[in-house]
Order: structure tokens, then sequence, then C-alpha cells
């Protein structure tokens, strides 16, 4: 056993750490404080990064292989399996800056977008959101079936976040097959979105309809276990930014209880705060090994799926309530939107229902368990 | 990273699982009716006053399971290879409790030696150390007082010196096997002194003039501890245990070492109660409907715990400052166990609560262990002390 990061880990971790320290952080009070000139009635206010910010960010994010984390370096990726791909997610997690490497499965590595999207020229949508409620393929209703000349695809509706995107990719089902994992123009003909909506956490959603035809064969990119590990890759991915999200909400609110005074007493000294926190702390040292060692899995081919699902329901919960805990601490600058906190408690609200509610995903374990005492 | 045991763990852990599945699990039966005092490592010492035939005949099973683990050598695993012993790391340690922890048979392997009498020098070794790794003798700890437990500065009890010799004055309540062990570590105070300060260790036998075994104490788990009393106890400086004044250092140890055990024990405790009930909810039925979520969180908290746990050991083979990972993993283990028993009483109902049954076994044996060796506030308390000292530092990746 040996539980120290290796030096290429470590490496990755820090060249992370950095770029956050360096790029995202300094940019995040600017962005916490813009203005919408103007907010619809009923909807919340919304910031957005700045469009020529955000393409500088992504040659610098390149430029340190910290971009198309997933993808081999013959396609134009970093290749840093999951261990490491958590120790730079766990760093992102730490602003609230929306700006992250981007999920692009290693699936797509072998479509003909693959050079594109590994160059940020092309931006892709997963879309599996017939996967959210049970973290599975389960409910998986998109339809796939051959025809001449390659695939057609239907769904009467699935909804999709960040619609914008150029590409989707999502998983379908054959009538009485498995399951195909799919890449979709966003302006392929029989694909179309509707009822665009805000999310609580500034992103968008919408409801895409599928009556594609003929989608050319290279355009079927996996099977069922491909669109598997997508979702214990994108558990592993919510499970580090929770990390990173609870790490920051723990060191503020360390920072905010030592300054504090209240009654003639710093809020450091109070029970109330001090248990605050060490309970956040046990949780927070106990989802970080849990994700690691859910990653270090993966890396040596060793089953994962169920760690995945784990770490990602404990992770993501615990930085829910990393973030109520220090909207709590801060007090009025808590809820305030010139700080991090809220923004991380609509992010990480949102986290825990994405890939497996919390419920469902202890209930399969539960199944599991009472099934065969494993 | 690697999270792997390493070859000669993986050869130790398999050798144990081997043994119990051959030796241990098929007494499962028999220990599922026996009497509270075989929980734990009590049958090593208490028990054997006991003159019950029942008593006797599980102190004679759990002899023989003796002497098969050690024609497999696999008793002196923790001793130090001075002393004849294997001395396997933490981290082996915690997969041998691991595997002995999957049946129900209360076995520990080894004699009951707590760790600071390897501070034992010169004639101390061979008249308290040795002894107690032969399993010739037992030893009780005297720390806790009736108006002191986790705070050094309360201790009351004072250690006076006195030419070549001390003498101690004192009550301490609650240790553990007082009333049937060989000698006690007490720790007692030099007068005058405050706090950590002064705080020393000595090694005093049973039926020291002055030194008397006040009562023992009836718990809900079935241990009896005891209230004993130092009276003008005169012991020679030659039974100070380590150095004079530095006691409180050897209690730490003491801690420190015993929380990885307590928390895969509180992991093994709590899964096996599952299991139980696990069973109990047939699949298709609507108490399996009912109960699979809260049944699946648990399931889930207790591989947190493990890999808690497991970490914890790892950073303390490494040399490395292990207080906050200790606090932690006994804070998260015992609330966790008590968790999970108060789950498995709910989902079993009633018929659970029989005293003999596993379940309301597992209920009364699993809530003093929020309050021994330091209570759950205690542990919260040692833990914003090291994130207000040390910052985020505490929690960071080494």
């Amino acid at each position: 056993m040996d539980l120290r990061l290796s030096e290429e880990e470590r490496l990755i971790r820090d060249t992370a750490a950095r770029f956050v320290a360096q790029e995202l952080l300094p940019r995040e009070g600017a962005f916490l404080k813009q203005k919408e000139p103007f907010v619809p009635p009923g909807d919340p206010p919304r910031r957005k990064l700045d469009g020529g910010v955000e393409k500088s960010l992504i040659e610098k994010a390149k430029r340190a292989g910290l971009w198309a984390l997933e993808l081999p370096e013959a396609a134009g990726g970093s290749s840093v399996g999951q261990v490491g791909r958590v120790l730079i997610y766990q760093e992102f997690g730490r602003t609230v800056l929306p700006f992250e490497p981007p999920s692009i499965p290693a699936a797509v590595a072998a479509s003909p977008y693959a050079a594109r999207l590994a160059s940020g020229d092309l931006s892709l949508a997963l879309v599996f959101d017939e996967s959210h409620k049970t973290g599975d393929l389960s409910a998986v209703r998109a339809t796939y079936g051959r025809s001449a000349g390659g695939y057609d695809l239907d769904s009467d509706g699935i909804d999709v976040i960040d619609p914008d995107r150029d590409l989707y990719l999502l998983p379908a089902l054959e009538h009485g097959g498995g399951v195909g994992l799919f890449l979709v123009e966003k302006t392929a003909p029989g694909a179309r979105t509707e009822g665009a909506a805000d999310l609580n956490n500034d992103q968008t959603t919408a409801r895409l309809r599928l009556s594609v035809r003929r989608l050319p064969d290279d355009h079927r990119i996996g099977s069922a276990a491909d669109a598997e590990a997508i979702i214990a890759s994108e558990q592993l991915r919510i499970a580090a930014r929770s990390l990173g999200m609870a790490t920051r909400c723990l060191e503020a609110s360390l920072e905010h209880a030592r300054n504090r005074v209240t009654f003639g007493r710093l809020l450091s000294s109070r029970q109330a705060v001090q248990w605050m926190l060490a309970d956040l702390a046990v949780d927070l040292r106990t989802s970080t090994w849990l994700t690691l060692e859910a990653a270090w899995k993966a890396d040596c081919g060793r089953p994962y799926f169920a760690d995945a699902a784990l770490a990602k329901k404990r992770s993501a919960r615990m930085a829910f309530e990393a973030a109520d805990k220090a909207i709590q601490i801060h007090g009025g600058y808590g809820v305030a939107r010139e700080f991090p906190f809220e923004g991380f408690y609509r992010e990480a609200r949102l986290m825990r229902l994405l890939y497996g509610r919390e419920a469902e995903l202890d209930r399969k374990v539960g199944e599991r368990f009472a099934g065969t005492g494993l | 990273m690697d999270f792997r045991l390493s070859p000669e763990e993986e050869e130790l852990r398999r050798q144990v699982e081997e043994f119990v599945r051959e030796e241990i699990i098929p007494l499962e039966p028999v220990f599922d009716v026996a009497p509270d005092i075989f929980e734990g490592s009590r049958w090593k010492s208490r028990a054997r006053l006991s003159r019950d035939p029942d008593v006797q005949r599980y102190i004679a099973i759990m002899e023989e399971l003796k002497r098969k683990a050690e024609a497999r050598d696999l008793w002196h695993l923790d001793v130090p290879k001075r002393y004849g012993g294997r001395e396997v790391s933490n981290v082996a340690m915690i997969a041998v409790t691991e595997e002995l922890e999957r049946s129900s048979v209360p076995l520990e392997l080894g004699n009951h030696v707590s760790n600071i009498l390897y501070a034992c020098k010169g004639e101390q070794v061979e008249r308290f150390l040795l002894p107690c790794i032969r399993g010739e003798k037992t030893a009780c700890f005297g720390l806790t007082e009736p108006e002191a437990g986790s705070d050094p500065s309360m201790m009351a009890a004072t250690a006076t010196p006195d030419g070549d010799d001390f003498v101690i004055d004192g009550t301490k309540m609650f240790p553990t096997f007082g009333d049937v062990a060989d000698f006690v570590q007490v720790f007692a105070r030099l007068p005058g002194t405050k706090g950590r300060e002064g705080v020393t260790c000595f090694l005093v036998d049973t039926g020291h003039p002055g030194y008397r075994v006040v009562r023992s104490i009836e718990t809900i788990a079935g241990s009896e501890p005891c209230e004993l009393v130092f009276d003008g106890c005169r012991v020679p400086k030659s039974q100070v245990l380590g150095e004079v004044g530095e006691g409180w250092k050897l209690n730490q140890a003491w801690l420190g070492a015993r929380r990885f055990q307590v928390g895969i024990r509180s992991h093994g405790a709590a899964l096996r109660v599952l299991r139980r009930v696990a069973g109990l909810l047939p699949p298709g039925g609507r108490e399996r409907d009912r109960f699979s979520a809260p049944l699946g969180h648990l399931r889930g908290e207790l591989e947190a715990l493990r890999i808690i746990t497991y970490h914890g050991a790892w950073k303390a083979d490494q040399g490395l400052d292990v207080r906050f990972e200790a606090a932690s993993v006994k804070l998260f283990a015992t609330e966790l166990l008590h968790r999970a028993v108060d789950f498995a009483l709910e989902a079993a109902g009633p018929a659970a609560y029989k005293k003999v049954h596993a379940v309301a076994r597992a209920f009364r044996h699993a809530r003093p262990r929020r309050i021994v060796e330091g209570a759950s506030e205690i542990q919260r308390h040692l833990i914003q002390r090291a994130l207000f000292r040390e910052g985020i530092a505490c929690v960071e990746l080494p």
C-alpha cells in the first residue's frame, strides 16, 4: 500500500492547482460581481464567462495538458488516467468560475470528430438525461435501428444540459437489442431542441427531439459497456469537483471563523461552529479516499462502477453540505452573490441529481447487499 | 498511488482468511448463544474466574482456537521481533482484524499487550512485559477518574516522590479487568504540576499495599469496569513506566495506535449486523422494498469507514503524525456503528430485541464505544483544534 501521490500524479495535481490559482481564482471576483443589464421577471440573474476570456483560457489549458483528459495523445488528448483526472477536477472545483476541462469520453477517439473536439473547435454535450434518475442504462428510451446507409435514431424528448453545444452524445436502445452510443450533430436533419430554460445553477437545459435518418455508421461509437463507462467517468468527475468545492468552503469558513467576532468572542471559539467544521473535515477526508480508490481501481482495470457511484453520491452530498455550512458560517455574506458559496450551493444540489439520485444508488447497493452479502 | 496490500501483507491476510474459514466460522452457531462475557478479549481474563460450567466450556473452545492459531504462527503478529513476534505493520493488523471480523466468534489473535508496555526497561521487561506477551499476566489501564476523563488538567491522582519511592494517592474509574488483572498501568501527577505536565505512569501489582479494587461496575455491554483506590500506595522508582513526567505521551500513544483497530472492528461489527438484517428481507417482499435504500446507504458508509481506516493505519506505518486521522476514524467508526445497529433494530423489529439476539447484543455493545477511549465530543474537539491550528493542510493529500 502506498497512498502517497506518485511523482507523475503530483505533477498533474500541481499543474492544475497552478492553473486554477493563476488563471481562474484571480478572475473569480470580477465574474461574481458582474450584473445582468436586464433580468427578465421570474428568472434568476445569471452570469457568463466573457467569450474572449474563455477562448484564451482554453488555449492556456490545452498548453498545460489540462484539456481532453480522457482522449489518447494520438487523438490530441492528455490521457491522464482516472486518478490524474480526479486530481485535476478537484483543483478546478475550488472555484465557482464556470471553466473546467470538458468531458470528452475516450469512446469518441475513433469518431470523425475526435480531432476537432480535442482542439476545442467543437463542443460536446453528454445527453444522459435518461440515466440521471437511476445512474444506469435501465431507463434509456431513445431508440435506434439499422437502415440502409446508416442508423435511424428516435426520441420523443430528452432533456439536454447545454443544448448549444455542437455535438450530442447519447445512448439509445435497439428494438429488442442492446444499447448503442451515438454522436449527433446539433444541426443534423431530424434533431431539434425546444423549450430552453435556465437551471438554478446558471446552465441551460432544453428538450431534444430526435427523428434522425441514415446517421452514418461511424457516428455509432460504442455499446452498453462504453455508455456505462461514461456514466462512471462522469460520476468520478462530479465526485472530484465536489471535493474541490468542499475544500474551498472549509478553508474559507476556517478563515472567516478565525476573524469574525460575535458577542466578544471569535466564531472559532464557538462549539457550534467548531463541530460543523470538524464533521465536514471528516466527511471530506472519507469522500476523498473513496473517490481516489475508485479512480485507482479504474486505472488498474478492476471493476469500479459501484465504487464510482458511491464516490459521487457521497462526495456531491458532502459538497452540498459544505456549501450549506459555509453559507451559514458566513451569514449574510454566505448568500451574497459576490461570494462563491451560494454558487457552490446551487451547483452541488444539481450534482446530487446527476448520474444517479441518492436513493436510487442506495437502493441498488442495498439490493446487491441483501442478495449477495457483499 | 497503490491501494494494494504488499505481497507479505496479502499472504498474511490470506492465512487469516483461511484460518477463519476453516476453524472459526464452523463455531459460529456455538457462539450465537454465548454469554456476553465472550465479547472482545474479556475471556482471556475475567471469564476465567467464573465457575459456571457453560463459561468454562467456552473458555476451553477459545483455548483450543488459540493453540490452532499458534500452530499457524498467527498468535504474536504485532509483537516486536526482539520479543519473538512477527512485528507486522499496522496495515497488516487492520487486514487481519478485517478477516477475523467476518465471524461473530470473538477471537482476537494474540494476547492482550497494551502497546505502552513496550516502554518497559530493565527488569520491567521480565516482570511485566514478557508475561503479558506470553499470556501469563494481564494488565488494566488506570487513567479515568471520577472527575476526569480525556482532559489531563483535571487529573487529581498524585504521585509524591519520597526518597527512592513514589507514593500514589487517588481514585481511578472504569479500568476494564481492574478486578482480575495482575497489575495496573496507572497514571498520576507529580505534586504541584498542571495540565499534561508531571503526569507519570506506574506499573503496580494487584495486591500491592495501598492499592485496592473497590468494586466492579456492571454496564450495558456486559463488561465490568472497576473502581480502584490508591491510598498511600508506595512504589519504587523502578516501577515508573517510561520517564517521570512523560506519562501523558504514553497515554496518547496507547490511544493513537488503537483507533484504527476500533475503526475496523466497528466496520466488521456493523457489517455483520447489517448482513443479519438483510437476511430478514426476502427478495421481492415489502420489507426488502422498504429497507433496501437505507441498507445500501449504510453499506456505502462502511466502505468509507474502511478506506479511512486503512489510510490512517498506512500513515501510522510511515511514522507520520496521525492524530487527526485517529480522531476522525474513532468518531466516524463508532457513530456509524451506532447508526447501523439502530437501523438494524428498526428493520428487524421487536423480535430482534431479545437479549440473546445478535442485533440486541450488538445494540448493547455498540453504545459504550462512542464514549470509551475518548467520547465523540472529545474527538470533534481534537479535530477542530487541528483544523484551526494547521488549517486546510489537515485534509490535503500527502
